[in-house]
Order: structure tokens, then C-alpha cells, then sequence
């Protein structure tokens, strides 16, 4: 069963009065382990496909399944719940608190859901993106790579099934931004997590197993990404 | 123009934006506003009346001639065989009861013959029952009404009405009411009009010659000047106290421009960029803060009439009580006070705003300065902020130790200033500390919410801060007024523990006053002291005077009933007995404590007072702790006074019972001796709680004025918890995709509000009671001249911190909800 399925989902927003289509009838599955990059221009859909697949939002039409579970059916409690165990999000720009210190932040998912022994998963999701002798430091003592990376291990920290990340590499510069693809491809392989990565650079979308291009809201292709 | 145009861009459509918010800051600078208009036009109300109908139908006469215990007959004729053409008016004044009505009104006796307009009879004019009346009270001509006069009810005639601004006064000729109210032929005052023939200065000098000794001359208006100038102190008080409101609706303009110039850094970076000078950025901010300034104004114009309203009746209450007799003058809504809102609303908003429109200027267009740094460089100087704060502590002690200047304690005010901006500074490093020392165990009791709140409270120290030093100040007036006024209360229960000591107290049914002491006949307290069941009785007769320009009460008790009964403590530690011993037969007298600070009056001073047309020196024995009014008593033997005033008729007589008689017996039996005159009969322990009922109403209007400055606190509260959410908006709703439930969100916003509320509780309680060791040790003893034992309120304190606290945590319910509802998707992807 594929971790993430989109069938026929379409999203529409309104806008001064105005209905307009963010996503077209879009199908898609995703499974555990794969990486998968979504490109194309500003305003295309991407971001909205991700919050579909994040369950921070529901399509218009069609449906969304995240492990089986069609977001729809869940309550507000439920969707909670299903984004504390399922999904881990990464932004373009961090959102690490700036009040919480390193591994404050990355105990902060396991908090909310209720962990009550979060120091050593924290630690240990941190060691895992290199930066376990940073966990004491407040996020504004960091560069930008390594808030992402401290973002990555926040993400990773409760072991989502389903990553999703919005233009991760978009504040960074390229070889910190390569070191970031490069640990989110390790972690696709060695955690079996699925990835979801939008992107506006297609060399980072060489890095995914599989690039899909999106324009006005519907996927162009499914390519494989030609490995460099 | 276009600098208009940009102006209604950049700051007002932000303002209107966000209505609730902008609401909320206008309606916390109206309501401080309001509350000093209310209290202006209160007081202008309550003082005003003193100009009441015994000046209004006093003409335009130029001099008043006046005694202690009354001008002899004499003092009329001497002026009357002067060689000029002089108007004298002799007036009897005194007070009577409408008892249909149940209103007190002034009574004047004056002299109908010499003023009688053509058409009336002389016979009415003389009769002992014709009365004319003032227009406000409605009665028409032929009206019978019943008045009570001292204790004595009787029956009389409306042969009249007066004029316009004869307001409620019951006129009779000058012989009938000498003889209602016992006046034994003295008269209260005589108006004299001279003409331009002399310089005023000349014509008192005149005047003054051809008068026995002990009669003064003065400008007519004498005593409601000196009443002015007793009130002014209180006035004084009651004005500062109202200011607390519009303090700490300073606080959150200043906060409301802060977190204004925080969010448009970069906006005020770009407006830089693109040629707007420091200036322009400068005057921009003030702008904002002026309109809000500007509507609270408007709106606290309106607020304040109404609760004019309210506010005249608790502050007339206080100065019927403690200072004279008065009756509100109609609240009055005038360009001043206008002007006052004006310059009140958009004062305290400019001013207020000046520290943050000034950090806008000086935002370096290249450099968009976040929050966090802000933060971070408070946070780095608390180390220096808390040293000023010690200095400024420390020049709050030393002003705390300098006198009074002109009867007003405006060192002891600067000092409380001091202690506050003392406070201001602190705080920072309290929020700080406790937060952070906090912050873990914390989120081990009540979890990742409680450390988020913690965490957000610490990370925006500046702006929590400020809040907390609202909140915290507001609580601190409201701590320090409840610390004094308890201190005060359970002073004056004590007090009455020593000073009360007899069974039963008699005084006449007509309503007495701080300036009012109604007599009763001489033959009651005979008759009761010679009842069996009555082991001794005290006569005491009180006297309004004027020493040193300020009013004044000189009374007269029997000194061995008081000696062997009473327990009056003295300043200098002496037994009572010693000190009553030594004043029958002698001109010796004991002062109370405020009439001692108020003329800087030292035991063994001699005081000069003009006592039956004779001048006599008296010795001062000794000063005693007195509470009963603030205008300050000289007391001295009953033997004594009579020998300068003969008139017997007591004030009030306080009642010994025989050892064994219970008190219903003892009561039936004064009631008995009665013989139907109009008389209160009180118990010991009536009189106590009819006093403490007194002292509750004097400081009600404290209360109602703290209650509304911790109210405007908690507004600011509410108001800056919704900017907060609407700042931190990108936080919460990555929360949300953090995996927080709504329920989680909301947590966190109520926890901030309580540790706010718990923080400005500590601070405020800490600075509180520094203020009320202020408020008991220096401004109410310069003020005042009260001595009050310092005594903890214990209940109060914890019931009124309690509401604070809860309403506090209420007030953040709203922006919960908001934070609950934000769109996590939106919020998250702003920038």
C-alpha cells in the first residue's frame, strides 16, 4: 500500500469572489522509501499538493489517502494525530522557534504528542544530521545549513512515514543546499521514509527517484531523473 | 497633502486594520481619561458647594465679622454708632432638618425688618413661625411645614419664597431664630458693605478698632477660602490617585507603539530607503500615538461626565464626613475640562511614544533589526538596567525622607515615581530569571505548553516587560491603597478600643457634620446624670473656629470624667489621667494629632485664641492620636470653656452607666429622661460600626478608582496578547504542522496570560507594599497628619490579587481564540 495516494484530487480556492483551480484531478502515489521531487514555476501547486499530503488541508474533490486513512473522514483531533504519527514537514525557511534551543526543538514534536521521555530521541535524530554537539546551542547561534539541518532531525524526530519538504534548499546556498539533498536521499534509503520534496531547481531534483513536473496545477510527466 | 495621504497609507489604515485591537488601546486611554475628569469635575462639584445657599444669599458685602462661639450684641452696635454709611447684616447660621423631606438644609436667621420689601406685614415678618424659603426646595406660600432644629421639632409657615440662587435655604427673621437655636443673643456672622470711600485694607483696620477683643474682621468669602485650602490636600490625593488609571494606559500606548514599530522594521527600512527623513519616520509613529490619544480623549470626554455622576457622590460623601458641610453643586462639564481630556488623552499617548518613535528613526535602512535582537540587547543589559533601578531606589528613599512643601507631599510622590520606574527597570531581569529558572520544572508539571509559554514570554522580554510593568503597577496602587486603607482601618478600631469607653452616647437627631455640632438643651444632660443608673456623664461642646487661616474644632469635655473613664492616647506615651488632670482649672489644652502636624504645633507650645471677646494663651499639655475628621481638635476642660462661653448646651454627651447596670436598662432609662426632645440615643458599639460605615464610605472612591486602573491593565493585557498572537502568528501555525492540537494552542495562550498575570502579581505585591509604607509613613502623614500602624490586609490582599489573576487569565480567552482559528497554511507561508 503506498504511503501517500492522491486520486483525482482537486483543489480550488476562492479569491476576491473568484474561484481558482489550485490542483487539477491530480493522481499520485507515493510509496515508503521513494523520493520524489515535484518541480515546476511559482504558483503551479506545488505547496498545495504538499498540504494535501501533509493533511493540513483537504481537497475539493477526489481524495487524499495518507497510509491507507482518507484524510476526510478524520476530525480536527484526528488529523492531529495522524500528523504527529505520519508526517514530517521541512521549510525553506527553517521555522525552528527561536525561543527553544536546539534540541528543544526537535523534542517539540514528540512533546505535543504526548511523549513524556523525549531527551534521548532528540539527541538521537540530531546525531543522525550531525549535529548532536549543537543541542545546547539557541537556534540563532547556527548558519543556515545547519538550522536546516536541526529542522530535518525535528522532522524525522517521531519517525514519520511520509516526509514532506517545501523548497528545502531554497535559503541555502548550493553546496550547503547539496548537503541537504544528500542527507534527505540518505535518509529516504536508510529510514524508508518517504519523501516529497517541491523544488524549484531541477538539479535538485536529480537527486529524487522520481521528478514529477507540475504546470497550473496538473502534472506534465513522470520522469526518471537522470542520475548525475 | 501627500504626506497626509501617506500618512492615512502607512498608519492609519494598519490602525483600522485591526479594529479590535486599536479599540481596545483607545478605550484604555479613555477610560484613564475619563477617570481624571470625573474626579476633576467631581471635586470642582463637591469643593464648589461651599458657596452654598449661606454665600449665595450673602450679597455683596465686602467683610465678614465673626467669634469663636459667637459676635457679641455689642460688636453690632459699636459698628453701627461708626461715623459712615455702613450696611451691616447680621446673620445667625445653622443648619434644620426638613423632616418631610428628610433633607438638611442651611437655616439663616437675618434681619427681615431692615430687608422687608413693601406689602408685608410686620407681624408675619417677626412671627416665630414664619419662614421664607429657597426656590429649590418647591414650597409655595402658605405651606406648612415641620422642621427639626437641635432636638426640638416645630411647626412653621412659608410666608415666601426667595429669589433666583436662594437654592435650599429656610430663612426666619433674626429674633425668633435666635431664640429656636439658643444663641443667647450671639450672632454667627455680620456682613458689613462699606463703600469706595477706603482701601479695603483701611476699612478692615477700621473695623477691627471699633471691635471688642476676640471678634475678627475679614474679607467676605473668609471660610470658603479656608475650606479651599483645607480641601486641598485631599483634592490633591484624590487628583493623583486618578492619574494611576492614565499611568498605566501610558504603559500600553507605549506597548502599542513598540509592537507597531517592530512589525514595520522593514517598512520603515524601505520608507528610509526611499528618501523619508529620521524625522518624517519619527513624527509618523507620534501621529499614531495622537490619534489614538486623540479618540481616547474623545471617548474618555464622554465617560467622564458619567461617571461624574457616581464619583460626586462618593467624594461629597467623603467631605461631609471628614472636612464640611456641603451640598453637590451640579456637575459641570466646562471648556476647561475639555481642554484637560485633550491635553490628558494625547499627552500621555505622545509622550508615551516617544522612546519607540524614536528607535524607528533610528532604523538603519540596510539593517532590518529583528525582534530577537531587541530582545536580546534588553536581555544584555539587565545587568545595567537593574543598577539604575538601585539607584533610583535608593533616590526614592532620600526623597521619601524630605518634608512636605506647602502642606503637599511632593517629595513623597517623586519618590513613589521613583519606586515605579525603579520597578520598570527590574522587571526585565525578574521576567528573566523567573522564566528561565521556570521554564523546566515547568514543562514537567504541566507540560510542552507550559514551556512554550514560558519560552515565548522570555524570547519577547521587552514587550512582556512592559506588560508585566503595567499589570504590575496597576496591581502595585491597588496593593498599596488596600495595605493603607486596612492599615488605616483596623488603626482606627483600635482607636476606638481606647477612645470609645462610655455606654451610651446622646446627640441631637439634627445631622451633625465635620463642621456641624448641633446642640443639645443643657437640662437633658442634667436630668440623665442625675439618673440613678447613670454613674457619670461627659458634656462635650465642639465649636468651629479658624486658626492660622485653616478651620479648625475647639472643644470642651469634662476632663475628670475622662481622666477616670476615658483612655485617650497620648504622641508622648503619658497616662490620659496625668495628662486630663492637669487641664480643669487651668488654660491648658491637649491638640489632636493632625491639627498638631498641620500648624507644626509641639507639646508645650502656647496657642493664642480669641474666646469671648477676650484673647487667651493656651498651654499645649500634650498631642493625641485622633482619627475622628482631619481638621484637628484643641480640647479643653468644660470649667474652662464655660468661663469664656458661657453657653452650657452640649454637642454630645457621652453616657457612664453604673458598675452592674445592664445597657437596655441603662438606654430605658435615658430614653425616659428624654422628655420627647428629638435625640440619638447610640450604643458604644453602634457608635463603632456608624463610625467604621463612615470610613468605609471615605475610601470607596479609592477603591472604584484602582478598580478601574487594574481594569484599563487588564485590557492592555487582553489587547497585547492579540498583537502577540497576531505576531507570532507563523509560530502557532507551525505548530500546527508540528502536530499541536487547537486545544494545544489555546494552552499555551492561557498560560502566558497566567504566568503574565503571575509575574505582575510578584512585582506588583513587591512594589506594592514599598508604595504603601510610602503611602502610611510619608504622603498620608504630610497630607493628613494621621499616624496609622502598619498592618497587613491579609484577606483583601489575597481576594483582590485573586480577581486580578483570574481576570487576567480571562482576558486571554479572545486571543486564544484567534490563535486557535489562525490558518496554519497561510500563517506559515507569509514572510
Amino acid at each position: 500500500m503506498p504511503i501517500l495516494r492522491l486520486e483525482n484530487a482537486s483543489k480550488q480556492y476562492l479569491t476576491d469572489g473568484e474561484s481558482v483551480t489550485a490542483l487539477h484531478h491530480l493522481s499520485l502515489d507515493v510509496s515508503r522509501g521513494e523520493f520524489v521531487a515535484l518541480t515546476g514555476r511559482s504558483g503551479c501547486g506545488k505547496s498545495t499538493l504538499l498540504n494535501l499530503a501533509g493533511a493540513m488541508d483537504f481537497p475539493t474533490s477526489g481524495r487524499v489517502l495518507i497510509d491507507g486513512v482518507d484524510t476526510r473522514s478524520l476530525d480536527d483531533a484526528g488529523l492531529t494525530r495522524l500528523r504527529r504519527n505520519k508526517t514530517g514537514f521541512i521549510f525553506q525557511s527553517f521555522q525552528l522557534l527561536p525561543a527553544l534551543s536546539v534540541v528543544e526543538n526537535v523534542e517539540l514534536p514528540l512533546m505535543l504528542a504526548g511523549v513524556s521521555h523525549v531527551r534521548q530521541p532528540a539527541l538521537e535524530s540530531l546525531r543522525q544530521v550531525d549535529m548532536g554537539e549543537y543541542a545546547a546551542r539557541m537556534p540563532y547561534q547556527l548558519s543556515g545549513g545547519q538550522q536546516q539541518r536541526v529542522a530535518i532531525a525535528r522532522a524525522l524526530v517521531h519517525s514519520p512515514s511520509l516526509l514532506l519538504a517545501d523548497e528545502p534548499t531554497g535559503n541555502l546556498d548550493s553546496s550547503t543546499g547539496e548537503l541537504i539533498l544528500d542527507l534527505l536521499r540518505r535518509i529516504a534509503t536508510s529510514h524508508n521514509t518517504a519523501i516529497v520534496m517541491a523544488t524549484h531547481s531541477a538539479e535538485a531534483a536529480t537527486i529524487a527517484d522520481t521528478v514529477l513536473r507540475m504546470r497550473d496545477g496538473r502534472l506534465e510527466n513522470a520522469l526518471e531523473p537522470c542520475r548525475t | 497633502m501627500p504626506y497626509l495621504i501617506l500618512f492615512h497609507r502607512l498608519i492609519l489604515r494598519p490602525l483600522k486594520r485591526e479594529p479590535w485591537r486599536t479599540l481596545l488601546t483607545a478605550i484604555a486611554v479613555a477610560l484613564g481619561v475619563a477617570v481624571v475628569l470625573a474626579i476633576e469635575m467631581a471635586g470642582n462639584a463637591a469643593a464648589g458647594s461651599f458657596q452654598s445657599s449661606m454665600e449665595t444669599l450673602a450679597g455683596d458685602a465686602d467683610f465678614e465679622v465673626t467669634a469663636t462661639g459667637g459676635v457679641p450684641p455689642e460688636a453690632l452696635t459699636n459698628l453701627a454708632l461708626l461715623p459712615y454709611p455702613l450696611k451691616l447684616e447680621p446673620r445667625i447660621e445653622d443648619y434644620a432638618v426638613l423632616t418631610a423631606q428628610r433633607r438638611t438644609v442651611p437655616l439663616l436667621g437675618i434681619d427681615l425688618l431692615s430687608i422687608a420689601p413693601p406689602g408685608h406685614t410686620t407681624s408675619n415678618l417677626a412671627s416665630p413661625n414664619s419662614v421664607w424659603t429657597g426656590k429649590d426646595l418647591g414650597l409655595k406660600p402658605g405651606d406648612r411645614i415641620e422642621l427639626l432644629i437641635n432636638d426640638r421639632i416645630g411647626q412653621y409657615t412659608v410666608r415666601g419664597v426667595l429669589g433666583e440662587r436662594s437654592g435650599d435655604a429656610i430663612v426666619m427673621d433674626l429674633a425668633p431664630a435666635n431664640r429656636i437655636l439658643a444663641k443667647q443673643g450671639r450672632l454667627d456672622r455680620i456682613l458689613v458693605r462699606t463703600t469706595p470711600s477706603k482701601p479695603p485694607a483701611g476699612w478692615q483696620t477700621t473695623l477691627q478698632a471699633a471691635l471688642p477683643p476676640g471678634v475678627l474682621v475679614a474679607p467676605q468669602g473668609s471660610r470658603t477660602r479656608e475650606n479651599r485650602r483645607m480641601l486641598a490636600a485631599f483634592r490633591w490625593n484624590l487628583r493623583v490617585l486618578s492619574y494611576i488609571a492614565l499611568v498605566v494606559g501610558a504603559f500600553l500606548i507605549y506597548n502599542t507603539i513598540s509592537v507597531s514599530v517592530v512589525r514595520r522594521r522593514a517598512e520603515i527600512g524601505i520608507l528610509r530607503a526611499l528618501g523619508a527623513t529620521r524625522g518624517a519616520v519619527r513624527l509618523a509613529f507620534l501621529g499614531e500615538a495622537a490619534c489614538l490619544g486623540i479618540a481616547g480623549a474623545a471617548l474618555g470626554l464622554a465617560l467622564g461626565r458619567i461617571m461624574a455622576g457616581s464619583a460626586v457622590k462618593l467624594v461629597a460623601a467623603t467631605v461631609g464626613s471628614l472636612y464640611v458641610s456641603s451640598t453637590p453643586a451640579p456637575v459641570a462639564l466646562t471648556w476647561d475640562i475639555g481642554l484637560l481630556a485633550l491635553l490628558a488623552g494625547t499627552g500621555v499617548a505622545i509622550v508615551s511614544a516617544l522612546a519607540p518613535a524614536w528607535e524607528a528613526s533610528e532604523v538603519v535602512p540596510v539593517e532590518a533589526m529583528s525582534r530577537g535582537r531587541r530582545d536580546h540587547e534588553v536581555r544584555i543589559h539587565r545587568g545595567r538596567s537593574l543598577a539604575v533601578a538601585a539607584g533610583l531606589a535608593l533616590a526614592a528613599w532620600i526623597a521619601s525622607r524630605q518634608s512636605a512643601v506647602d502642606g503637599k507631599p511632593l517629595f513623597g510622590y517623586l519618590s513613589a515615581v521613583l519606586l515605579i520606574a525603579a520597578s520598570a527597570l527590574a522587571i526585565p531581569a525578574l521576567v528573566d530569571g523567573l522564566t528561565r529558572v521556570s521554564s523546566t520544572s515547568l514543562r514537567r508539571i504541566l507540560g510542552v505548553e507550559a514551556l512554550l509559554a514560558a519560552r515565548g514570554l522570555a524570547a519577547s522580554l521587552r514587550r512582556t516587560s512592559v506588560l508585566v510593568g503595567a499589570l504590575a503597577t496597576a496591581i502595585a496602587m491597588m496593593a498599596a491603597v488596600g495595605i493603607m486603607v486596612g492599615s488605616f482601618r483596623q488603626t482606627v478600631l483600635l482607636w476606638m478600643e481606647d477612645r470609645l469607653q462610655a455606654d451610651l452616647y446622646m446627640r441631637p437627631a439634627s445631622p451633625a457634620g465635620a463642621d456641624r455640632h448641633p446642640t443639645l438643651s443643657p437640662d437633658i444632660a442634667d436630668r440623665v446624670a442625675a439618673l440613678p443608673e447613670v454613674a457619670a456623664v461627659d458634656r462635650f461642646r465642639a465649636y468651629e473656629i479658624a486658626y492660622q487661616g485653616l478651620p479648625a474644632t475647639l472643644g470642651a469635655g469634662e476632663a475628670r470624667v475622662v481622666a477616670r473613664y476615658g483612655a485617650r492616647p497620648f504622641l508622648s506615651g503619658a497616662a490620659p489621667q496625668t495628662v486630663f488632670a492637669q487641664l480643669p482649672g487651668r488654660d491648658n489644652v491637649v491638640v489632636s494629632e493632625p491639627f498638631a502636624n498641620k500648624h507644626q504645633v509641639r507639646a508645650g507650645d502656647i496657642l493664642s485664641l480669641s474666646l469671648g471677646g477676650k484673647a487667651v494663651r493656651f498651654r499645649v499639655l500634650d498631642i493625641y492620636y485622633d482619627y475622628s475628621n482631619e481638621r484637628g481638635y484643641i480640647i479643653m476642660d468644660r470649667g474652662t470653656l464655660l468661663k469664656y462661653l458661657p453657653d452650657p448646651a452640649p454637642s454630645n454627651v457621652a453616657v457612664y452607666l453604673r458598675p452592674g447596670v445592664p445597657l437596655e436598662q441603662g438606654r430605658r432609662a435615658v430614653e425616659n429622661a428624654l422628655n420627647g426632645r428629638k435625640v440619638l440615643l447610640l450604643s458604644n458599639r453602634s457608635l463603632r460600626e456608624e463610625a467604621i460605615a463612615i470610613f468605609d464610605r471615605t475610601f470607596a472612591i479609592t477603591y472604584a478608582l484602582e478598580a478601574v486602573a487594574v481594569f484599563v491593565a487588564i485590557m492592555g493585557v487582553a489587547g497585547a496578547l492579540l498583537a502577540l498572537v497576531i505576531d507570532r502568528r507563523r509560530e502557532f501555525g507551525l505548530l500546527r504542522f508540528l502536530g499541536a492540537a487547537t486545544s494545544q494552542l489555546r494552552r499555551v495562550i492561557l498560560f502566558e496570560a497566567a504566568l503574565l498575570g503571575l509575574l505582575a502579581n510578584i512585582a506588583g505585591l513587591i512594589l506594592g507594599v514599598l508604595l504603601s509604607l510610602l503611602l502610611i509613613y510619608v504622603i498620608n502623614k504630610q497630607s493628613f497628619g494621621w499616624t496609622i500602624q502598619f498592618h497587613w490586609p491579609v484577606a483583601v490582599l489575597i481576594a483582590a490579587l485573586s480577581v486580578v489573576y483570574a481576570a487576567t487569565i480571562l482576558a486571554a480567552l479572545y486571543p486564544a481564540r484567534v490563535a486557535t482559528q489562525l490558518n496554519p497554511i497561510e500563517v506559515v507561508h507569509e514572510d
